[in-house]
Formats: structure tokens, C-alpha cells, sequence
């Protein structure tokens, strides 16, 4: 489909979304490694090693929904020729969903890998993957509402960092509602984050059709 | 004198550094309140990890999240792009039309940073610590003024750094990105330091050793060597910053 | 069979009383208007006149509250393969800060399924072959407009529109853009420009649609609109000063 191709030659080209991926590799490849090594010592920090970096590096994948997403409407104008290119907004939107997830699936793939593989738990690949790749599209779906890489970003490290973490510890029944729990535990969490993530892109959607350029 | 005037009021206009105030100044209070009774019950169990002199004051580090965003947006914001007719254009541009001396601005708009930044950290402390005496009374011990004002200048100080770190990056996403994520419940710094000694003196670790006695590191720095070594670090960045801002293009 | 009827919708803009609020204000008031194929149509205004709005519901940007703006008797939105159809020069390139030009005309290639070669066609017309690898964002003001017009021209579309075409051009890209926009007009596409340079669009137009505070005072022939004025600049002077309360 066109849109798809146009979409992913977008993204393709793109520096700052290869930056943020190699960035994330590297960090996730050291935090495994700072994990490791502290768990050899007998200094264990954390109880799963596996899909602890991962707590972090979700991050790059929110930057990248974000930023993928906060490009149309940076400096250039960028969102006036895509709807003069393509004018029917639904498919529009649906083609940059698929393709912003089918380019963080390997990402998010690698990612997963390098934590997992380290701590020598495999098995917790795909659902760190999936879970990275919903993370991405979460991140997109803020971006197109707020048209702001740095506000989308900011409210979502918010949710993910600050309010998640202290509404847990406060009130523990709250976990399986929030997105971000599926980091921590992939089968209570998964449910949660697809529900947040469906949510945020259909907001997101109805936003984009309605509102003008 | 009107040029930080005229850079603080820039801040101020700026929605994002809205929420960096608002979250900064009211985030602490509001979880001494919310966590008070648990602590309460923890205190009388003898069950508290840390300090009891340092409660109200470790409540402050979660308001840090303010001087964060203070100091990235007073930057970053320089950086967008003004118009869709030239993306070459950025505010820069037109501040640096306004203001040329490049030093000068940057004096100003550091000043701008330290005063609001010390506004907000002076009002964040005194809510905070007013309301952890409020609703934990007799049990915490009368605080020592020269540890809140280690504090204060402890919020000023990584502002400053952030500041620092986002004039050298030159965009607000990497600088917002590191911060927060390692500022966090646990953090990536406090994860080094269990792996060498080194990490210590980095500065979100040797940084809150300026004002808060009990810790769990296996490394006590005295105060003012904290207080020193957080300053050299900014004070590092500041003037790698400021050399970058001077050579580079606009 | 096709008869003239037919051909008169062909490549034609047909604008139909559109109204449009923006907040709280009113900002186009029943715009009703029409360019027709082979001819250069200039829609002249001072700024805030409401040319820009007009030209973006035209192109599906932003929604009317009522009224119609249709490109051979369909909305831009219907089209099936727009830039084949429409190229439209806005304000800035549209391309964003980071990407190359050729980069950008490459997606936007794709999106309507049109061959890659065509970034590089549509280079060598603008003048901006040597700069094709360059990014967006380091372009001047002259060159964006350039990258902008090339994005336009990649479907070789039958009708271009064009918001203030010459904003930010030199002399020398001045002429070039009204020698390229009458030498289009002349190979039958439809031509609709916006402006607020009166002498320039009186060099360039055939025809003229005149619009001011939302909306449209005149439209006709350029030598049926200057009238007995002198210039172009003369009559819409005194037909605004009319529109603002004169002797009616």
C-alpha cells in the first residue's frame, strides 16, 4: 500500500529515530552488563535481571513514538504535504500505526534479546518485545495529540516513572491497570498496556480527523 | 539587571516550565501526605530504614523533578524551530538579535534559572518539612537550618546541571531522558555504585550527602565535600556549555 | 458522450459559498468563486483577507462549516491519486529540518506511487539538483520555496495552486516562477495563485478574484477588474474603500 511505503521511507530516513535505537541498544546492553556484574559480585540490585534494563530503556521506545510522531508538526511543516500527499486520514493513520510497529518490532526484538540473553532467561523475549512495541505506539499516539515531541515525552515519562511506580508501592491492587506494569511482569501487565495503548490510539485518531492541518 | 528580567519572564511564558513549577513545588508535600501514616506506623515499629532527622528532607527528592524540567526547558526552548518558512530559523535567532553579547545572555539566563529555581526549592521546603512536622509532630526531630539550606542549594545546583547538559546537547529530549529515568524509584547511578566506589561522587549520589545524614550507601561523604563536589561538577559542565554556546553557529 | 458540459468541470475549481469560522471569528463569508483550466487565476487580497483559509479547505486541510470546494467536480480528499491531480505550494517546503530533499521527495513519491526518478525530474526543474543531498533544514528561504514547488510538481499535476508563490524568492526566482506559471497555464493546466502583490499578480493573472475580510468582492477578467483604473492597485483600493461603507 502506498501510504505504507511513504511511511516507512519517512521513517527510514529519519536520523534522530536511528540515534534513539542505537542509543537504547547501548544502554540496555550496559545496564544488563551493570546488572550482571553486580549479581556475580553477591551484590544482587534487583530481583529480575531479565527485564530489569528494560525498566529504563522502555524509555527509548516512548522517544521513538514520540519523535517518529512529533516530526510532522516540527519546524517545515511536514504534516501539510503528508495530507496533501495523503488525504484520507483513517487509512493514513492506520498505515503510520503498522508501519511505526513493524519497524519497533525488531528493535524492540534486539532489545529484549540483549537483556534477556544476559541473564540467561530467553524465554522472556517476545513478551518484552511486544510489550516495547506497544510502549513505541503508546509513545506515537501522545505525540499526535499533544503535536509536541517534549510535552508527549515529559507526560509519559510522568506516568511511566513518577506516577507509576509511587501509585504501585501505595496502592499495590492498582498494578494490573497500569501500562506500564507489563515490564515488570509481561502476563499480568500485557492486558493493561494493550488496553492503554488502544485507547491513547484511538484518541489519537479521532483527534487527527477531526482537527484542522 | 532587565536582561535576567527579561529571561525570566521568557521562562515563565513557557507552558512546559509551568509544569516542571508546579510538579517541583507541590510533589513532595503531597507524598508526605499521602505516605504520613504508613511512616507513622514504621517509626513507632523502629522499623524506618535511614535516618529519622532525614525524613522530611528525602521527601524533597522526588520534587527534584522540577529544578529537571526548569533546566532543560530555559535551553531547549531556544531551540525550536520558529517558523515553518525557514526551519534554519530558531528562536535563537531572534534572542540573539535582541541580546549579541553571547556571555551576557547566558549570565542572564543562568541568573533567571537560580532565582526561580531557589523560589521554588525555598517554597517546596518550607511546604514540605512544614507538613511532615504537621502531621508527624514529636516523633521527627527539629530541623537543623544549615541541612535545608544544603537542600535548597542542592535543587539550585542540578538545576544548574541540567541546564549545563542541555546546552551542550542542544535539543531537551536527551537531557529530559536521562534525568528522569535515572531520578527515578531506583536509579542507574545507584546501580554503579555497586559496582565500583568511583560512582559515589557522581552527582545525583554525592548530591543528596549534602544534606542527608542516614544512607544506605556503603560510602559517607562529609557535607561540604558532597557540596564541593556537586559544585565542581556543574561548575565543569557550566563552562563546557558555555564555550560551545559561544563557538558554535546560532 | 462527453460534450461541453463535460469539459468545462475538467481541471476547473469550483468554489461554492464557504463559510468558515476560526474560534471565535468568522473568516470566510459565503466565498464563491472559479479557476478555469488554461488560464492563470490570481486571488488577490491583503493579509488576513482569508485567501489562506480559503486555499487550505480547497486542498482538504482544515473543514468548512459550510459550503463547497471542489477539483474536477470532486473534493480534494476524493481524489484518488491527489498529486497526480493538484500540486499545491504552501508556506515552508513541507519537508522537515532533518531529512535531505531528495529524501523528501522520495516519500512523497511513494505515498501516490510514483516513480523514484521523479524526485530527480523535479530537482533539475527547480534548480536544485546540486542541493538534493543537503538537508531540509539548511535550506534558505528561496530554496525552501523551490523544494516546495518541486514537491508540487511531482505527479505533474493538471492544476497547481499556489499560496503566495513568490514570498521569499529574488528577482531572478521572481521571473522564473511567472515565466513557469504562465508557461503552465498556456499548456492547459489551471493556475490558481494567492497574493497580496498587486503589481506582481497584475504581470501574471488572466483572471482576478478579489477578496477581502473574508470575502469576495470581485472576480472577472484582469483587464474587466482593473477597469478604468490605472493599475490593478488602484482598483482594489477604491473597490475596498467602497466595501468599507462608501455612498450605498
Amino acid at each position: 500500500m502506498n501510504a505504507a511505503r511513504a511511511e516507512l521511507r519517512k521513517l527510514l530516513t529519519l536520523p534522530s529515530l536511528r540515534r534513539t535505537v542505537l542509543l537504547t541498544w547501548g544502554a540496555t546492553g550496559l545496564l544488563a552488563y551493570g546488572y550482571a556484574s553486580a549479581a556475580a559480585r553477591g551484590q544482587a540490585v534487583t530481583d529480575d535481571a531479565a527485564l530489569a534494563p528494560l525498566l529504563y530503556t522502555q524509555a527509548g521506545f516512548l522517544v521513538l513514538g514520540a519523535l517518529a510522531a512529533a516530526s510532522e508538526y516540527q519546524g517545515g511543516g511536514q504534516i501539510r504535504a503528508t495530507l496533501l500527499a495523503m488525504p484520507r486520514r483513517l487509512p493514513l493513520q492506520a498505515a503510520r500505526m503498522l508501519t511505526l510497529a513493524g519497524v519497533a518490532l525488531p528493535a524492540a526484538a534486539v532489545t529484549a534479546a540483549i537483556s534477556a540473553l544476559v541473564a540467561g532467561e530467553p524465554a522472556r523475549i517476545p513478551a518484552a518485545t511486544a510489550y516495547l512495541t506497544l510502549t513505541t505506539l503508546l509513545g506515537s499516539a501522545v505525540a499526535v495529540l499533544a503535536r509536541r515531541a517534549v510535552p508527549a515525552v515529559l507526560s509519559l515519562f510522568l506516568l511511566h516513572f513518577v506516577a507509576g511506580p509511587l501509585l504501585r508501592s501505595r496502592f499495590p491492587g492498582v498494578a494490573a491497570l497500569l501500562p506500564d506494569t507489563a515490564a515488570l511482569d509481561p502476563s499480568t501487565g500485557l492486558p493493561a498496556t494493550i488496553a492503554w495503548v488502544a485507547a491513547a490510539v484511538a484518541a489519537a485518531t479521532a483527534a487527527f480527523h477531526h482537527r484542522d492541518a | 539587571m532587565t536582561q535576567v528580567r527579561a529571561e525570566i519572564r521568557k521562562l515563565l511564558g513557557l507552558p512546559t516550565a509551568w509544569a516542571g513549577l508546579i510538579l517541583g513545588t507541590l510533589l513532595s508535600p503531597i507524598i508526605v501526605a499521602i505516605n504520613a501514616p504508613a511512616v507513622r506506623r514504621m517509626i513507632a515499629d523502629g522499623a524506618l530504614l535511614g535516618d529519622v532527622a532525614d525524613l522530611g528532607l528525602q521527601n524533597l527528592g522526588i520534587g527534584l523533578i522540577g529544578p529537571i524540567i526548569l533546566g532543560v526547558v530555559v535551553v531547549s526552548s531556544e531551540y525550536t524551530s520558529t517558523g515553518d518558512d525557514a526551519p534554519r530559523a530558531r528562536q535563537l535567532t531572534a534572542t540573539l538579535t535582541a541580546m549579541p553579547h553571547r556571555m551576557r545572555l547566558l549570565a542572564a539566563k543562568t541568573a533567571a534559572l537560580v532565582t526561580v529555581v531557589f523560589v521554588q526549592a525555598t517554597i517546596a521546603a518550607a511546604a514540605t518539612l512544614g507538613l511532615t512536622h504537621a502531621l508527624l509532630g514529636d516523633l521527627v526531630p527539629a530541623w537543623h537550618p544549615g541541612r535545608i539550606a544544603a537542600a535548597v542549594l542542592y535543587w539550585v545546583l542540578l538545576a544548574l546541571f541540567s541546564y549545563s547538559i542541555t546546552l551542550i546537547a542542544r535539543n531537551g529530549i536527551v537531557p529530559l531522558t536521562l534525568q528522569i529515568i535515572n531520578s527515578t524509584v531506583v536509579s542507574v547511578s545507584y546501580l554503579l555504585t555497586k559496582l565500583t566506589d568511583l560512582a559515589n561522587y557522581l552527582p545525583d549520589i554525592v548530591g543528596p550527602q549534602m544534606f542527608l545524614s542516614g544512607s544506605q550507601l556503603e560510602v559517607h561523604i562529609h557535607p561540604v565535600v558532597a557540596g564541593l563536589t556537586m559544585s565542581a561538577w556543574v561548575a565543569a559542565l557550566l563552562a563546557i556549555g558555555a564555550y560551545l554556546f559561544q563557538r558554535r553557529d546560532a | 458522450m462527453p460534450g461541453p458540459a463535460h469539459r468545462l468541470t475538467t481541471r476547473m475549481i469550483t468554489i461554492d459559498r464557504l463559510n468558515k469560522i476560526k474560534g471565535k471569528a468568522r473568516i470566510l463569508y459565503d466565498v464563491s468563486f472559479a479557476a478555469r483550466p488554461g488560464r492563470v487565476t490570481g486571488f488577490l487580497g491583503p493579509n488576513g483577507a482569508g485567501k489562506t483559509s480559503t486555499l487550505r479547505i480547497l486542498l482538504g486541510l482544515d473543514r468548512p462549516q459550510s459550503g463547497t470546494a471542489l477539483i474536477d467536480g470532486q473534493p480534494y480528499q476524493s481524489l484518488r491519486r491527489p498529486l497526480a491531480t493538484v500540486g499545491a505550494l504552501l508556506d515552508g517546503s513541507g519537508a522537515h529540518r532533518a531529512r535531505t530533499a531528495r529524501a523528501h521527495l522520495r516519500w512523497v513519491a511513494a505515498s501516490n506511487g510514483l516513480p523514484d526518478s521523479r524526485a530527480d525530474e523535479v530537482l533539475e526543474i527547480v534548480g536544485l539538483t546540486g542541493d538534493a543531498k543537503k538537508r531540509a533544514g539548511r535550506y534558505s528561504l528561496g530554496m525552501s520555496r523551490r523544494l516546495g514547488l518541486a514537491t508540487a510538481l511531482l505527479g505533474d499535476p493538471r492544476v497547481l495552486v499556489l499560496d503566495e508563490p513568490v514570498n521569499g524568492l529574488d528577482p531572478a526566482g521572481i521571473r522564473w516562477m511567472r515565466e513557469f506559471l504562465r508557461k503552465s497555464a498556456a499548456e492547459g493546466r489551471t493556475v490558481l495563485l494567492s497574493s497580496h502583490l498587486m503589481g506582481e499578480l497584475a504581470e501574471i493573472a488572466d483572471d482576478v478574484v478579489v477578496i477581502d475580510k473574508g470575502r469576495v468582492l470581485v472576480q472577472g477578467e484582469l483587464a474587466e477588474v482593473t477597469g478604468d483604473h490605472r493599475t490593478l492597485e488602484d482598483a482594489f483600493f477604491a473597490l475596498t474603500a467602497t466595501e468599507t461603507g462608501g455612498s450605498w
